[in-house]
């Protein structure tokens, strides 16, 4: 009896701390069935003022970035950052095992030399690039998550098959249920609905 | 110079699909061509009586930059055909007509068949008998097999190429996927030809050059060279046609976006074919092979071999690693032109300090055999455009091509 009131709290937790929950509201969601639609609906949303907007579509849409403005990726610099770190760790690791911590010389050569070193370097800076890019495309992306409050849109499974879709999101300063409805009615979009978390 | 792709769409769609080059145009840039050959080849000849070993020695290097870039070519172009590429349909054609240019590479050759002892150490062969390890080549490097070979190298090249051609521009008029399809079956084949071939030919052009010494990797090094060179050619040709008005909308900021990616890929890659090449060398230590970076440390020619990384890695790199670079279209020109000339600085180190060991000198017929082999490959790049539509006007892709945005 103790076990399920226990769950039913833990589960309340959780739910909470996601930000989700029966009675939450997460957005305004439509549905078109071109991508130029799409691109051309997100434009006028976002003319009407709101700013936290998302597209859902089967494969990438030229243009609806800029369409409803999202900014450019921040995962460059990210990536450069892991080069970086990755060629200074192998220059430091080489430096100093080679040169400091035991001098060996091997085959006549110096105990320290940009020519043999350049070679594990490059691969250190591959190797710290790529895993620095996938967790920080995973952290910006807000994954690992097992739930996401969009998938309780009827047609939201299409949206990996035949439809594209347009949200809008509740904690958008201008967003209001009913307005917003009605607005990405106006632009064109079907199956509005209101979608609780 | 922010030509959006809106604008481009509706352009197309107006424009009639003929895509030929306006015969006033095509007259134009013809009499320009046939004026630069005119004055390079009379100041070739002068150079020719005046001093026929720097003639040689300036030519070999201006034949070898030439067929680079045709190789280069002749390579993406068949590359485009296996992989099905739309992006660059609009610009294949252009690319075909540099490819179409490497069967010149059989006339140009005609001097250095005749100059092969002003050249080639290995002509003599006293020289030859001295050294053990010339004695063991000397069944490959003669006269005869040299000559023999490098026009066995542009025979096959050539069947390639004018069967591929072919195909290309009757697809113009025939509107069918079997010629894309024919063309991709001569290309697989091709690009096996181009590599090993191009390795041959390499080892045969320049690094017989020093006889004795030998680097496997060398090869790739050429062809590498040519592929810089070949992407910072077109986007050069490109950027010409779109000052003169012509074809601006068909190859747009999306389509420069790309020739910018594959001229800082080929950066990359002829930096990693270089470096591995002296990676290799420092670390065996053999004299055999030290010997070619040993020859290019006298004088001024270690200046130039340690800026190397800097001209031809860092400064290119770090100036096109960004897409806003990659996109404006300034820094596209200057960083192409940069390139052909680093290449051309890169081919002068590996040929010159065997004959001027103690440091470059510099002479005019640098540049007049450049101009020759130049502006008689150009001559017959610029034919091709009397005769074909600038686009492959056949091809399935075309309307992909001309839509196409990078994401």
């Amino acid at each position: 009896m103790s076990e399920t009131s226990d769950s039913a709290i833990l589960i309340a937790q959780i739910k909470d701390k996601l930000g989700i929950g029966d009675d939450k509201v997460y957005a305004v969601m439509g549905e078109f069935a071109e991508p130029e639609d799409l691109v051309e609906a997100g434009r006028r949303i976002r003319a009407m003022g709101y700013t936290k907007i998302d597209a859902m579509s089967p494969f990438p849409v030229h243009g609806i970035d800029e369409a409803i403005g999202v900014p450019y990726s921040k995962i460059g610099w990210i990536a450069v950052c892991g080069a970086l770190a990755g060629i200074t760790t192998a220059q430091v690791l080489i430096y100093y095992v080679g040169k400091i911590d035991y001098p060996l010389i091997i085959g006549g050569k110096p105990l320290f030399d940009f020519t043999y070193s350049i070679p594990p370097t490059f691969e250190l800076a591959v190797l710290f690039t790529a895993i620095t890019t996938f967790l920080c495309t995973w952290g910006l992306s807000g994954l690992p998550r097992l739930y996401h409050p969009s998938m309780n849109y009827r047609s939201a499974h299409r949206a990996s098959d035949d439809r594209f879709l347009l949200i809008v999101e509740a904690d958008d300063p201008k967003f209001d249920a009913q307005k917003t409805a009605q607005d990405m009615r106006s632009v064109g979009a079907n199956d509005v609905e209101v979608v609780e978390g | 110079m922010s030509n959006s792709s809106h604008g481009s769409h509706q352009g197309a769609a107006a424009e009639p699909a003929s895509y030929q080059l306006e015969s006033a145009r095509w007259s134009k840039g013809r009499n320009a061509l046939v004026l630069a050959a005119l004055i390079s080849i009379v100041a070739c000849i002068a150079g020719y009586i005046q001093d026929p070993d720097r003639f040689f020695r300036s030519y070999l290097i201006a034949f070898c930059y030439t067929c680079a870039i045709g190789l280069a070519a002749f390579f993406f172009v068949m590359v485009q055909f296996l992989s099905g590429s739309a992006w660059s349909v609009t610009m294949r054609r252009i690319m075909e007509n540099i490819m179409i240019t490497l069967p010149v590479g059989a006339i140009l050759f005609l001097p250095l068949a005749f100059g092969l002892n002003h050249i080639y150490s290995w002509t003599n062969t006293t020289l030859i008998n001295s050294s053990e390890v010339l004695r063991a080549k000397s069944g490959y490097l003669t006269d005869k097999f040299f000559i023999a070979r490098t026009y066995g190298y542009f025979l096959l090249w050539s069947v390639w190429i004018f069967a591929i051609y072919r195909q290309s521009v009757k697809a113009d008029s025939q509107r069918s996927i079997w010629q894309m399809r024919i063309a991709s079956r001569w290309s697989a084949p091709g690009l096996f030809l181009v590599v090993a071939i191009g390795t041959l030919a390499a080892y045969d052009w320049l690094m017989t050059v020093e006889p004795s010494w030998y680097s496997t990797i060398f090869g790739l090094y050429y062809l590498a060279d040519g592929a810089v060179g070949f992407f910072a050619v077109m986007i050069l040709i490109c950027l010409g046609f779109r000052k003169a008005g012509v074809l601006e909308k068909q190859i747009n900021i999306e389509h420069y976006h790309d020739l910018g990616k594959w001229l800082f890929a080929m950066t990359c890659f002829y930096t990693y074919m270089g470096f591995s090449q002296f990676l290799l060398i420092w670390y065996a230590n053999l004299p055999d092979e030290t010997q070619f970076y040993r020859h290019r440390m006298p004088g001024a020619w270690l200046y130039i071999s340690l800026s190397l990384p800097f001209i031809r890695f860092f400064i290119p790199f770090f100036t096109l690693i960004s897409r806003p670079a990659k996109r404006n279209l300034t820094i596209l020109g200057v960083m192409s032109v940069w390139s052909l000339v680093v290449v051309y600085l890169d081919f002068y180190w590996v040929v010159m300090p065997v004959f001027y060991p103690n440091g470059p000198q510099l002479h005019w017929l640098d540049l007049a055999t450049l101009g020759a082999t130049l502006s008689v490959t150009g001559l017959v790049f610029w034919s091709r455009f009397r005769k074909h539509a600038m686009v492959p006007t056949g091809d399935l892709r075309l309307e992909q091509s001309l839509h196409f945005e990078n994401a």
